[in-house]
C-alpha cells in the first residue's frame, strides 16, 4: 500500500548523498520485477517453447529423416533390355521455410490471415511449410560406371503447421497496442494458444519423470528384492520409448540357500530372465573380476561394498569357462582357489568385526592389503591356467578372456526372443541388445562398452551406496527429477511422426511408380495432408498421437478458459501431471519442498485432480533446451579426463561429470571448474538456463542443458551483499525505451541467474533482502553467513490466480485453493475485443471497478485493466437471518442502480452444408406449405434471409436462423407430395430470453455460407445468484432489501451486502477483514491499499491509519436497524470488500417439470434441464419409499409418472400377442389363440427387455393364472 | 442406475514372457515336448521328448536353466549334422 510512500521518499534522498554501491532495498525489486514482466509477459513458457520447435526442432527432424533410397524392384521384362544394370532414387529433405499464417479461398485466392478473421469464421490459424527437396537418379551400367542425374525441388510445399498466436511467426509479432486494437486484438491478450477451426486451443503442459538419471529405492519388505535402482534410458532425438533398465538386489529373505545370498540381477530389454550383473559386464568384454570390480567399486579399500558384491561374483563365476574340459577343469582349479579367497575374506571380515567392536571403527588398511591380494593372486591364478593350457603362448589368455565374453553373451542370447537357434545367431543377438537396446543414451554405436561398463558400473555403485545406507533413497516426488513438455516438445514429437508417415507415404508411392515404370513425380508424392491434418487433428480433439492409434493421451488440448481474464491466464499457464486419478497414492498430489518458486501452493483443483493439476508460480522459466555440445567442448577444455584416459583407480579421488545424465568423465579440481562454469553462464557465454548441479557428498558435477526444467531467476549474492546496486536499479528505471537496458541486461550483466530445481539444492537463498542485511549486521543470530542466493520477492511463488487474493498470508490454505478456483468463474472483462468477438458463452460485467485493495503481482497480471468484482460496502452481521448458511443479504436499491449488473451472450452457429455435389442446405425462411418437420417455436423473427436481424427480441423456442434441406429423392417417397425441403432450423434455447445482438455472415474454409448469431441478455442480481468475496467465501443472495429496509451507519451509509458472522471463524480468513479495513483507510486516503503477502504491512499499522480517518480502530460502526429505525445493540464490522459475481445464475438453474419430452428408445423421460428433462428418483429415494413402505406412491413414480405401457399377452404361451386395437382382434399366432389374451401393464424398459430376450431365443413367459391351472389345460 | 463408461480401460501393460520350460523336439519337431530335468547335486541337466523319448544330457552349472540344456542340445544336433555334411 501506498501507505509507506513517505518511506519511499525518504529513500529516495539518502540515495542521491550516498555513493554508487548503495544496496537496493526490497521496494526496489519491484522495479526488477517490472522489468521481467515487460520482458517476458505472462506466457513466456508457451511462446519460448513454440518458438524453439519452429526455429530449430522442425529443422531438425527433416535432418534426421534419413535420404529416401529406392531400387527397382528386379522384375523381368523380356524383350526389353536396359541400358543399365541398376537405377538407385535417392530423395532427400533439405531446408524448410515457413511462411506467415495464410489461408486460401475456395476461389483460390491466397491472403495473409489474421486471428481474428480466423476465429470468427471458423478457420485454422495456420502457415504453410515448403521443403526443399532432391531428387537424384543413380544409373549404374553393366561395367560398373555411374550416371548421377540430380533435379533439385526447391519450396515444395508439405504441409500447414498451426501458429501460436504472437510467437515469432504470428502476424501480431511484434506489433504495438495501437496495431493490434486495429486489428481487432485485444491488446491485454497474451497469445500463446492456438487457434483451430476457430476455437481458441491451449497445450496443456505434461509432467514427466526426468531420462537417463539412475533412481534407487528401497523396496518395502517383505518383498523379493531389498533394493531397486532403475534408469529410463533415451537417447537424444530418438523418438522410442524409453528403454528401462533395474538393477535389482535380492532381499536377504528370498535367497535361497547360498552364502549371503544378496545377489545383485539386471534386466535387459528383450531379455526376458535377470541376468546376473558379472554376466552383463562378461558381455561387454570385462572378463576379470578385478576389471568388473573396479567398475563398481572404484575402491577396493571399501571391504562393506566389496562384500555386498561377493556373492554375485561367486554366482557368475561358472559364466567364464564352461567350454570344454580342459575349462571345466579350470574352472575347478578356479573354483578351489576362490574358495580359499573367501575362506581369507571370512578371516579378514572376523578380523574386522573383532577389531570394530574393540575399537568401534572399522580400521581398512590391514584387511584391504589382505583383500586386495587375494584378488590380485586369483587374477594371476586365472592368467596362469590360461596359459598353461596347451603350449603356453601369448594369445592363450586372449583366447581365453575372448572365451569368457561370448559364453556370457550366450548365457543372454539364450534368455532373449530366439530359441532354437544357433550359437553364433545368439552371441550376434546378445551383441546387437547390448549395443542397441541396452543404455541407448549412452551410445548406440560401436566400440560403446566401456562407457556402457562405466555406467552399468554407477547404477550398481549407486544401488550398494543406498544398500549400505551410505545415502538416502531418491525421491520419485523432487521436482528436479521431473520435466515438462510444453508445446514445442509435444508438437515435436507429433510432427516427427507426421513426418516420418509422410516420407513412408513418399517412398511407397515412388516405388510403385518405379516399379511400373512411370515417371516420378514428387508433387504427387508429397501428400501435404499428412501433416495438415496430422497436426489438427491432434489440437482439435486433444487426442495427442495418431488418431485411434494405441498410447494416445486425451486432453493435451484443451479449449482456452475465456470466463475471465484470470482464468485465461492461469489456462495458459497450467500443468497436468498424467498419472491415473483414481491412484490412491497421495504421494505425488501433495506439495514438495522442491516445487518453492515453481508451483503455485494454491491453485490446484479439488476433488480427483487435486495436486495432479498444477499451475505455475508467476517467475517460472521451463528450460527450451540448448546444446550440449558446447558444454562437452568447455569440459575438454577445462581438463575433464574421459575414460580412455583414465584407470578406474583415480576414480574416488576425482569428481564424476555428468552431461544431462550421461557420464562424460572425471575431472580433479572440481571447484575450479564449477566456479568456471557459472562464471560463464553469469556473462551469457554459456547459455544462462544450464544447469550446474555439484553435489559435493557424491563426488559429481551434474550439468544439464534439456528442456522442459522448471527454473526460477534469483539475486546474486556474494559476500552476503547483492550483486545489483541501487544505481542500477535507476539505470533501469530510467531508461527510454523499453528495449534497451531492461530484463535481459540484468541476466547479462550476473546480478541475476536462473536456478532449476535441482541446482537450488546446492544453493543457500535468503528470503528477503532484509534477511542479508542482518547476515551483515548480526553475523551471530543470522540464519546463515553462506547465502548465495536471495529471493527476488517472496509473494512470486504464488500464480496468476492466487496472486489477486489481498493478504493470503493471512488465510487459512484451503481458502486460498477455494479462491483460486473461484476467480476463474468470477465476471469481469475477459478481453477488450468482446464485442468483435462470436464466444459461445460470454459473460460481462456492466460497471467493473478495480479493488481498492490490491497486490503488487496484479499490476502485471493488468487486473486494473481488465477487473473481475466490485468494491462492495460489506457488512458482517445477521440482520434478519436471511443470510444463513452461506447465503448473503443484498441492497435492492444498489441492485437497481446497477450493481452487480451483467451482460450475458450466447452465440449460434450454423452453415449451409453440402450433400453430394448438387444438393445445399439453404438460409432462408422455411415455409409450412412445402417445408416438413417444423419447430413450435415461432418464425416470425425472421429476416427473408432467414436470420433474426440485430435488435429482435428473443425468447422461449423462437427460430433465430432459418435452414432447409432440400428432400431427397427416398425421402419425399412416402410423404404427402407438397413437401420438398426439410427444416433445419436453429431455435433460441427455450429457457433462455435476450436480443440479437449481432449476426455475422460470411464464408468458412470449403468456401459455404456460414453463420454466427449472438444473442444477448441483460442479467440483474437476484435471489438465488452467487458471489463471493475473494477468500474463498462463496454465498448465494438470500434476500434483497431496499435501501430504507438495510441498517445504516450515523453517516448515513447503507451496505451493499450483509454477510452472517457465522461464515468467518470455523473458515479463519483474516485475510478477508483486513481486506476491509485497509478497504477502508484506501477509501478515505483515496489511494489503493497494499495487499501483498509477505510484507511487513501490519493490521496494526492499518488500524492506526483507520483510527486517523476518525474511524473505530477495528473497523466497527454503531448501526441502526432499518426497518425499526432502533440502534443495533452490537457494532457492526462494515467496510469496502472486493466482491465477485460468479457466474452460477438462478435464471440458468431454474427448472421444473410436470410431463415433457421423453426418450425414444425407453420412453422414460428425458434428462436434463436443456431437454425438459424430469427430476430422477433415483435408488436412494427409491430405497427411502420401501423403507416407509409407500408402494403405491413408488409404483407410481417409477411406473405411472415414468414409462408405463401395455401389451397383451396370450394366456396359452405367456408371450406377447398381436393385437389390433382399431378392429379389436387380438391373436396369439403361435398358439392359434385368438380368445384367450389379457392386457398386461408393465414399463415400456420391461417390454423393450423381453423383446430382447426374445431375440436370442429366450422366451420370457407372462403367466397371468397360476401354473397349475395352465398345466392342467395342456394336459 | 450409473452410467456406464464411455470407453474400453486400455490394455493392461504386457508382463515380460516368463522363461520357456517346454521346447520343440528337435526330432520329432513337436512343439512343446521337450522338458528338462535338473540335477543340482550331479550337476547334470538332461533334456527329453516325450513324444520320440529322444534324450541329450549334458553337465550344468549352478545358474543353468531348462534354456541352457536345451540349446546345448541343439548346439549339438548343429555340430553332429556339419560333420555329417562334411563326411558326405
Amino acid at each position: 500500500m501506498m501507505m509507506d510512500l513517505e518511506d519511499e521518499n525518504e529513500y529516495d534522498q539518502q540515495m542521491d548523498e550516498e555513493d554508487d554501491d548503495e544496496e537496493i532495498t526490497q521496494e526496489d525489486a519491484w522495479a526488477v520485477i517490472s522489468a521481467y514482466f515487460e520482458d517476458k509477459g505472462l506466457v513466456r513458457q508457451q511462446l519460448d517453447s513454440f518458438d524453439e520447435f519452429i526455429q530449430n526442432t522442425m529443422q531438425e527432424i527433416v535432418d534426421e529423416s534419413a535420404d529416401i533410397e529406392i531400387r527397382p524392384e528386379s522384375q523381368h521384362n523380356p524383350g526389353h533390355q536396359s541400358d543399365f544394370a541398376e537405377t538407385i532414387y535417392k530423395i532427400s529433405f533439405g531446408q524448410i521455410y515457413l511462411s506467415k499464417p495464410m489461408m486460401t479461398e475456395s476461389d483460390g485466392e491466397t491472403a495473409t490471415l489474421f486471428p481474428k478473421a480466423a476465429r470468427l469464421r471458423n478457420l485454422t490459424y495456420s502457415a504453410p511449410l515448403y521443403v526443399d527437396v532432391s531428387k537424384r537418379v543413380i544409373k549404374k551400367g553393366h561395367d560398373g560406371e555411374e550416371v548421377t542425374e540430380t533435379q533439385d525441388f526447391t519450396k515444395v510445399f508439405i504441409g500447414k503447421v498451426p501458429i501460436m498466436l504472437r510467437s515469432s511467426y504470428c502476424t501480431l509479432f511484434q506489433n504495438s497496442e495501437k496495431d493490434l486494437t486495429e486489428l481487432g486484438e485485444c491488446p491485454y491478450d497474451q497469445g500463446g494458444y492456438f487457434i483451430i477451426n476457430g476455437s481458441e486451443k491451449v497445450l496443456i503442459a505434461q509432467e514427466k519423470m526426468s531420462t537417463n538419471h539412475v533412481y534407487v529405492f528401497k523396496k518395502r519388505q517383505p518383498n523379493k528384492y531389498a533394493y531397486v535402482g532403475e534408469v529410463r534410458s533415451m537417447a537424444e532425438s530418438q523418438n522410442r520409448p524409453p528403454s528401462t533398465m533395474f538393477v535389482r538386489m535380492l532381499s536377504r529373505a528370498s535367497a535361497k540357500g547360498g552364502s549371503s545370498g544378496q545377489y545383485i540381477r539386471a534386466t535387459l530389454p528383450y531379455i526376458r530372465t535377470e541376468i546376473p550383473i558379472i554376466i552383463v559386464f562378461r558381455a561387454l568384454g570385462f572378463v576379470a573380476d578385478k576389471d568388473i570390480l573396479e567398475h563398481i567399486c572404484y575402491d577396493f579399500a571399501d571391504t562393506q561394498m566389496m562384500e555386498l558384491l561377493r556373492p554375485s561374483l561367486e554366482e557368475a563365476f561358472v559364466i567364464q569357462n564352461q567350454q570344454s574340459r580342459r575349462g571345466r577343469l579350470k574352472a575347478f582349479a578356479i573354483s578351489a582357489v576362490t574358495d580359499a579367497v573367501s575362506q581369507i575374506t571370512d578371516v579378514v571380515i572376523c578380523r574386522l568385526k573383532e577389531e570394530a567392536s574393540n575399537e568401534g571403527v572399522f580400521k581398512i588398511e590391514i584387511p584391504t592389503f589382505y583383500f586386495m591380494d587375494s584378488i590380485l593372486f586369483l587374477a594371476t591364478v586365472t592368467a596362469i591356467l590360461g596359459r598353461n593350457g596347451e603350449n603356453g603362448n601369448g594369445h592363450q589368455r586372449y583366447r581365453f578372456v575372448t572365451a569368457g565374453i561370448a559364453v556370457a553373451l550366450d548365457y543372454i542370447g539364450k534368455r532373449g526372443a530366439t530359441v532354437g537357434v544357433t550359437k553364433e545367431k545368439r552371441i550376434k543377438y546378445a551383441k546387437d541388445i547390448l549395443q542397441k537396446e541396452m543404455l541407448p543414451h549412452v551410445g548406440v554405436g560401436e566400440y560403446c562398452e566401456t562407457k556402457k561398463a562405466y555406467y552399468f558400473g554407477y547404477i550398481i555403485h549407486r544401488l550398494l551406496l543406498c544398500a549400505l545406507g551410505r545415502r538416502a533413497e531418491d525421491d520419485r516426488d523432487h521436482y528436479g527429477n521431473k520435466r515438462l513438455d510444453l508445446a514445442g516438445p509435444l508438437l515435436g514429437g507429433l510432427f516427427r511422426m507426421l513426418f516420418r508417415k509422410l516420407t513412408r507415404d513418399v517412398r511407397g508411392y515412388v516405388q510403385k511408380c518405379v516399379d511400373n515404370g512411370k515417371d516420378v513425380n514428387l508433387q504427387f508424392a508429397i501428400k501435404a495432408k499428412t501433416i495438415t491434418s496430422g497436426l489438427k487433428y491432434s489440437l482439435a480433439t486433444g487426442n495427442w498421437g495418431q488418431a485411434n492409434a494405441a498410447g494416445t493421451r486425451a486432453g493435451v488440448s484443451q479449449v482456452l478458459n475465456r470466463l475471465t481474464y484470470a482464468s485465461t491466464l492461469s489456462h495458459l499457464r497450467r500443468l497436468n501431471s498424467p498419472i491415473g486419478r483414481e491412484g490412491k497414492l497421495a504421494k505425488p498430489r501433495q506439495l514438495h519442498n522442491s516445487q518453492w518458486g515453481m508451483m503455485c501452493p494454491a491453485e490446484t483443483p479439488e476433488g480427483q485432480a487435486c495436486g495432479l493439476v498444477k499451475n505455475l508460480a508467476l517467475m517460472v522459466y521451463i528450460t527450451v533446451g540448448s546444446a550440449a555440445y558446447p558444454i562437452l567442448e568447455f569440459l575438454e577444455e577445462w581438463g575433464t579426463e574421459n575414460f580412455e584416459e583414465i584407470s578406474p583407480a583415480v576414480i574416488p579421488q576425482a569428481t564424476k561429470i555428468f552431461v544431462n545424465g550421461c557420464w562424460m568423465g572425471i575431472h580433479r579440481d572440481p571447484d575450479m571448474l564449477v566456479r568456471t562454469l557459472r562464471k560463464l553462464r553469469r556473462r551469457v557465454d554459456v547459455n544462462t538456463e544450464v544447469g550446474v548441479v555439484r553435489d559435493i557428498r557424491l563426488k559429481e558435477l551434474r550439468i544439464y542443458t534439456d528442456y522442459g526444467r522448471c527454473s526460477r531467476p534469483l539475486f546474486i549474492v556474494d559476500k552476503q551483499r547483492l550483486l545489483i546496486k541501487k544505481k542500477d536499479i535507476h539505470s533501469l528505471q530510467q531508461r527510454e525505451s523499453p528495449e534497451d537496458g531492461g530484463w535481459h541486461d540484468l541476466v547479462a550483466k550476473g546480478f541475476i541467474e536462473y536456478i532449476d530445481t535441482e541446482e537450488e539444492e546446492t544453493t543457500m537463498i535468503s528470503m528477503t533482502i532484509n534477511d542479508l542485511v542482518q547476515a551483515r549486521l548480526n553475523p551471530e543470530e543470522a540464519y546463515s553467513d553462506t547465502y548465495t542466493h536471495c529471493e527476488i520477492h517472496p509473494s512470486l511463488i504464488l500464480g496468476v490466480c492466487a496472486s489477486i487474493i489481498p493478504f493470503p498470508d493471512h488465510n487459512q490454505s484451503p481458502r486460498n485453493t477455494y479462491q483460486s478456483a473461484m476467480g476463474k468463474q468470477a465476471m469481469g472483462i475477459y478481453v477488450t475485443n468482446y464485442q468483435f468477438r462470436m464466444d459461445t458463452l460470454a459473460y460481462v460485467l456492466y460497471y467493473p471497478q478495480k479493488p481498492l485493495v490490491t497486490t503488487r503481482a496484479m499490476e502485471h497480471l493488468h487486473f486494473r485493466q481488465l477487473p473481475a468484482g466490485i468494491n462492495a460496502i460489506v457488512a458482517i452481521s445477521c440482520y434478519s437471518g436471511y443470510n444463513q448458511e452461506d447465503s448473503v443479504i443484498m441492497n435492492q436499491s444498489s441492485i437497481d442502480r446497477g450493481f452487480f449488473r451483467s451482460l450475458f451472450f450466447r452465440s449460434y452457429r450454423d452453415e449451409e452444408k453440402k450433400m453430394g455435389t448438387l444438393v445445399k442446405e439453404d438460409f432462408g425462411r422455411p415455409d409450412r406449405a412445402n417445408t416438413m418437420g417444423m419447430r413450435h417455436g415461432s418464425y416470425d423473427k425472421l429476416d427473408d434471409d432467414g436470420l433474426a436481424p440485430p435488435g429482435t427480441r428473443v425468447s422461449g423456442e423462437d427460430v433465430i436462423i432459418g435452414k432447409t434441406t432440400p428432400l431427397s429423392q427416398e425421402e419425399a417417397q412416402g410423404q404427402a407430395a407438397r413437401y420438398s425441403k426439410r427444416d433445419h432450423s436453429i431455435s433460441l434455447r427455450h429457457s433462455e430470453t435476450g436480443i440479437v445482438d449481432q449476426v455475422l455472415l460470411t464464408t468458412n474454409a470449403d468456401g459455404l455460407r456460414f453463420v454466427k448469431v449472438r444473442v444477448r441478455s441483460v442479467r440483474i442480481p437476484q435471489i438465488g445468484d452467487k458471489f463471493s468475496s475473494r477468500h474463498g467465501q462463496k454465498g448465494t443472495v438470500g434476500m434483497t432489501y431496499t435501501q430504507e429496509d438495510m441498517p445504516w451507519t450515523v453517516e448515513g451509509i447503507t451496505p451493499d451486502i450483509i454477510v452472517n458472522p457465522h461464515a468467518i471463524p470455523s473458515r479463519m480468513t483474516i485475510g478477508q477483514l483486513i481486506e476491509c479495513i485497509m478497504g477502508k483507510v484506501a477509501a478515505h486516503m483515496g489511494k489503493e491499499g497494499d495487499a501483498t503477502p509477505f510484507t511487513d504491512v501490519t493490521v496494526d499499522n492499518i488500524s492506526k491509519a483507520l483510527h486517523k480517518c476518525g474511524y473505530q480502530m477495528r473497523g466497527f460502526e454503531t448501526m441502526y436497524n432499518g426497518h425499526t429505525g432502533r440502534r443495533l445493540s452490537a457494532m457492526i464490522f462494515l467496510g469496502p470488500t472486493y466482491y465477485q459475481r460468479l457466474k452460477h445464475m438462478v435464471d440458468d438453474k431454474i427448472h421444473s417439470r410436470g410431463r415433457g419430452p421423453v426418450q425414444i428408445l425407453t420412453r422414460q423421460p428425458a434428462e436434463g434441464r436443456s431437454r425438459d428433462g424430469g427430476l430422477r428418483f433415483g435408488e436412494m429415494e427409491r430405497d427411502c419409499m420401501i423403507a416407509h413402505g409407500a408402494a403405491h406412491f413408488l409404483k407410481e413414480r417409477l411406473f405411472d409418472q415414468s414409462d408405463a405401457y401395455r401389451v397383451h399377452v396370450c394366456e396359452r404361451c405367456g408371450l406377447i400377442a398381436i393385437a389390433n386395437l382399431k378392429k379389436n382382434s387380438f391373436e396369439c399366432r403361435g398358439c392359434k389363440n385368438k380368445t384367450d389374451i389379457v392386457q398386461v401393464y408393465i414399463p415400456y424398459a420391461c417390454k423393450l427387455l423381453f423383446q430382447e430376450l426374445m431375440a436370442m431365443a429366450i422366451a420370457p413367459r407372462m403367466l397371468t393364472k397360476e401354473v397349475k391351472a395352465i398345466k392342467k389345460k395342456g394336459a | 442406475m450409473g452410467k456406464r463408461k464411455a470407453k474400453t480401460k486400455p490394455a493392461p501393460k504386457k508382463r515380460m514372457d516368463k522363461l520357456d520350460t517346454v521346447f520343440s523336439c528337435p526330432f520329432c519337431n513337436h512343439g512343446s515336448s521337450v522338458e528338462c530335468r535338473i540335477d543340482m547335486k550331479n550337476l547334470i541337466g538332461e533334456a527329453s521328448c516325450s513324444i520320440c523319448q529322444e534324450s541329450f544330457s549334458t553337465s550344468i552349472t549352478a545358474l543353468s536353466e531348462p534354456i541352457d540344456i536345451y540349446s546345448e542340445w541343439i548346439d549339438e544336433c548343429e555340430r553332429v549334422n556339419a560333420a555329417e555334411d562334411d563326411g558326405a
